[in-house]
């Protein structure tokens, strides 16, 4: 055989002719120059934390409006109550409450003068009487000093207690076994030693 | 390609359209921001902030231990809007008629229905309408339990007495357009708060938006005023007062405690005394202090002032013999005697005091000049104003140049001239401390919020008469406490005490009347005293002498020992000689 030359021949063209995918191959140059996206990502996450605090902060603020205001109020109601009380306070403790609700527990005026007890050498300075049994200061119909706020009966404290169990009418000396009592309308006294 | 010739156009269309759009923006703006601008700033302000008056509240009366006289509380007048009452639907489909909702009210508040119906239907197109006024927090809370609608409230400031009418007399009362009366009156500028005014922005559901709260001015409140009266003290002798002013028949009374040392008065009863709570259940001669007020002739309480001049002048002392006749008569047959008939006495300076002789007064009065009596009984504070109290009198003390023989004399013994209690106590105060007067007062002082103290008394006192003249006289004051006819009504075992009876006669219509204004003013302890006491009952209708005082006194006396703690006397009173 001839030693033919070896032509080149060209290629026929490929049965499936699609055009191919070209790509455009950044440089290196233009591959630097492109920001970065971890920055932007950055940028953009910070605008949006830095909104959403405002807003929180926002809410919490006005949130907080309305709680002092309800914290106020309250203080306001308790400060109130607080007098009411202390006003019931002083009622209770003016002369004329005290003094009836004493004498109607039994307890009697001394009117003699007193006797002192020196506590540094025990002497006693003043003839020591007993208080006589009538020695009220407050006469049957009740104090001569007025106060128009007492408004609430005085206690009835001279009935027997056992009486109240019953009908609540303090009626005469009744004897009831389940509660001691040393005669009618006196309370019932402990043994004392 | 490119369109090289539409670019430009739609360039300067662009351009165009922003450009009258930033005008029609920049023409509102203007508009907005300098045209109407004032405008709508005071309307959106107007809208938005609210300028609110802020109050302080007033200050407290209290007494001597910090305990309250009057306090201000905050009361609650309900409130009603006429043109919004309805039916109210209730959840669970029932429905309150107004009927009902008025009786719910009139139980909670304990108003009258009818009434509350009355002032509702009163005027109908109202936004306003009273319900109740001045109603406590506990029935507030009830109204508000029954949640109606058309129903408010609103805080109104009040104040309270809660110990009624103790020092009723002294501490006042407050009216519908401030102080009326008493302590409340005339330490207003004391007690009364000063209001504040702040400013804040609020919401559309009324809460102040935060950082807007701008405060003009605080409120201030009141100072407390503090009293030299001991309440419990206080209550215990106008109760005595009232118990014997009553069983003897008395119009009126008075009962002062004076510590002698500083002037302070521990007790002042009136009878009648107001309650500050209820004004309107007494009568209007009532409303102030008697004690203060009310001048009288007081009789012989004056005559150891006439003993204490003399003494300090060196004219007698108590044991000075004397002799005392029934009567003295003057060239034209009018004559001055004593409470009992008798001849010619030897009667000791001191005898003269104890059986409170006009007669022996009236001769040892001779020894002064009218000049010296009369200078001497201005500087015990006769006829001048102790200041303590407002609407107080002066009493009145005739110039020398009108003393006329009989008024000369009658002078002495405490007629012809009038004072009121106040001025006796004075006059004891002064001879219990020893011949120094002290202004008699009641207030210890003002305590303002921010701490400083107001309105304190004065401290510094006048010499009336001597030492050695104040502790005689009343030395032999202490003869009536152990020689006289009181002496088994007052003496209290143990303590020696000075005391003076006073039965004095009531001038009326230019004549002496068969009345009496009766007194008994004394000194306890004796030796070294404490506390000035004078008790007057004015016009008893039985006991029509100092003996109707003398249980009073001595209960007084006694109460004084328990609460101000006053020791036995160590020594017993000296036999003093009351004749020769």
């Amino acid at each position: 055989m001839s030693a033919a030359y070896a032509y080149a021949t060209p290629r026929t063209t490929m049965p499936d002719s699609r055009p191919r995918h070209i790509e455009i191959v950044t440089s290196r140059a233009q591959r630097r120059s492109r920001p970065r996206s971890f920055y932007a990502i950055i940028a953009v996450t910070s605008v949006f934390t830095l909104l959403l605090a405002q807003l929180m902060l926002s809410i919490v603020l006005s949130d907080g409006a309305y709680q002092i205001s309800a914290l106020q109020n309250e203080q306001k109601q308790l400060a109130r109550t607080e007098q009411a009380l202390n006003e019931d306070l002083e009622l209770l403790a003016s002369p004329q409450s005290l003094a009836t609700r004493a004498e109607s527990l039994g307890m009697v005026l001394g009117t003699n003068a007193p006797v002192f007890l020196r506590l540094s050498d025990g002497v006693v300075t003043g003839a020591p009487t007993p208080a006589a049994g009538t020695a009220g200061a407050i006469g049957a119909g009740g104090s001569l000093v007025a106060n128009a706020l007492l408004t609430d009966p005085v206690v009835d404290l001279t009935a027997d207690p056992a009486d109240s169990a019953v009908g609540g009418a303090p009626s005469g000396p009744t004897a009831n076994a389940s509660v001691p009592s040393n005669g009618s309308g006196q309370l019932p006294s402990p043994q004392t030693r | 390609m490119i369109n090289a010739r539409s670019t430009p156009r739609r360039l300067t269309l662009t351009v165009i359209a922003l450009v009258a759009i930033i005008m029609v923006f920049s023409g509102k703006l203007i508009d907005i921001q300098v045209v109407h601008a004032a405008e709508y700033n005071e309307q959106s302000l107007g809208k938005r902030s609210v300028a609110v008056k802020t109050y302080g509240a007033r200050g407290a009366i209290v007494d001597t231990n910090g305990v309250p006289l009057a306090s201000s509380v905050d009361r609650f007048d309900i409130t009603a809007s006429p043109k919004n009452v309805k039916d109210v639907k209730r959840k669970g489909g029932t429905t309150d008629t107004v009927q009902e909702l008025i009786a719910q009210l009139a139980e909670a508040t304990g108003e009258d229905a009818a009434t509350i119906t009355a002032s509702l239907a009163k005027n109908p197109d109202s936004d306003f309408a009273f319900v109740s006024k001045l109603a406590t927090l506990e029935v507030r809370g009830k109204v508000r339990e029954l949640k109606i609608p058309w129903i408010y409230d609103q805080v109104h400031p009040s104040r309270t007495y809660p110990q009624g009418a103790v020092a009723g007399n002294l501490v006042g009362f407050i009216g519908t357009d401030g102080p009326q009366a008493g302590l409340e009156y005339s330490y207003d500028t004391c007690l009364a708060p000063t209001d504040g005014t702040s400013t804040y922005e609020k919401s559309k559901d009324g809460v102040r938006l935060p950082g807007s709260t701008v405060t003009t001015t605080e409120p201030i409140d009141g100072g407390e005023l503090r009293l030299t009266i001991d309440s419990d003290f206080q209550w215990y002798v106008q109760e005595q007062l009232a118990a014997q002013a009553q069983v003897v028949g008395a119009d009126w009374g008075t009962a002062t405690v004076v510590r002698v040392s500083d002037g302070h008065i521990m007790a002042l009863a009136d009878y009648p005394s107001v309650d500050p709570n209820n004004v309107g259940g007494v009568p209007n001669t009532a409303l102030g202090s008697l004690a203060f007020s009310t001048p009288y002739e007081p009789g012989s309480t004056f005559k150891p002032m006439t003993v204490a001049m003399l003494i300090d002048q060196g004219k007698v002392d108590i044991g000075t013999q004397m002799v005392v006749p029934g009567r003295i008569y003057f060239p034209d047959n009018h004559y001055i005697k004593d409470v009992w008939a008798h001849g010619d006495l030897n009667m000791t300076v001191a005898g003269v005091l104890m059986n409170s002789s006009n007669t022996g007064i009236s001769l040892l009065s001779d020894n002064l000049t009218k000049q010296q009596r009369y200078d001497y009984l201005r500087k015990f504070g006769i006829a001048t104003r102790t200041g303590a109290f407002p609407g107080e009198s002066a009493g009145s003390l005739r110039p020398i140049e009108q003393w006329d023989r009989v008024t000369n004399y009658n002078i002495a013994f405490g007629q012809g001239v009038s004072a009121t209690s106040a001025q006796i106590a004075s006059v004891y105060q002064t001879l219990g401390n020893n011949g120094v007067r002290m202004p008699l007062t009641l207030i210890e002082g003002c305590t303002h919020p921010d701490g400083t103290v107001t309105d304190l008394p004065a401290t510094e006192g006048t010499r009336v008469v001597s030492e050695h003249a104040a502790d005689q006289t009343v030395l032999a004051l202490e003869t009536i406490v152990t020689k006289s006819a009181l002496t088994k009504l007052i003496t209290i075992p143990g303590y020696r005490i000075a005391a003076k009876s006073g039965t004095a006669e009531v001038a009326e219509g230019g004549q002496y009347t068969n009345d009496r204004i009766v007194s008994l003013a004394g000194l306890v302890p004796a030796d070294n005293p404490e506390y000035a006491v004078v008790v007057t009952l004015g016009k008893p209708d039985i006991l029509k002498s100092s003996v109707a005082a003398a249980p009073t006194f001595k209960n007084i006396v006694t109460q004084i020992i328990k609460t101000f703690r006053i020791e036995p006397s160590t020594t017993v009173t000296p036999d003093i000689p009351v004749a020769w």
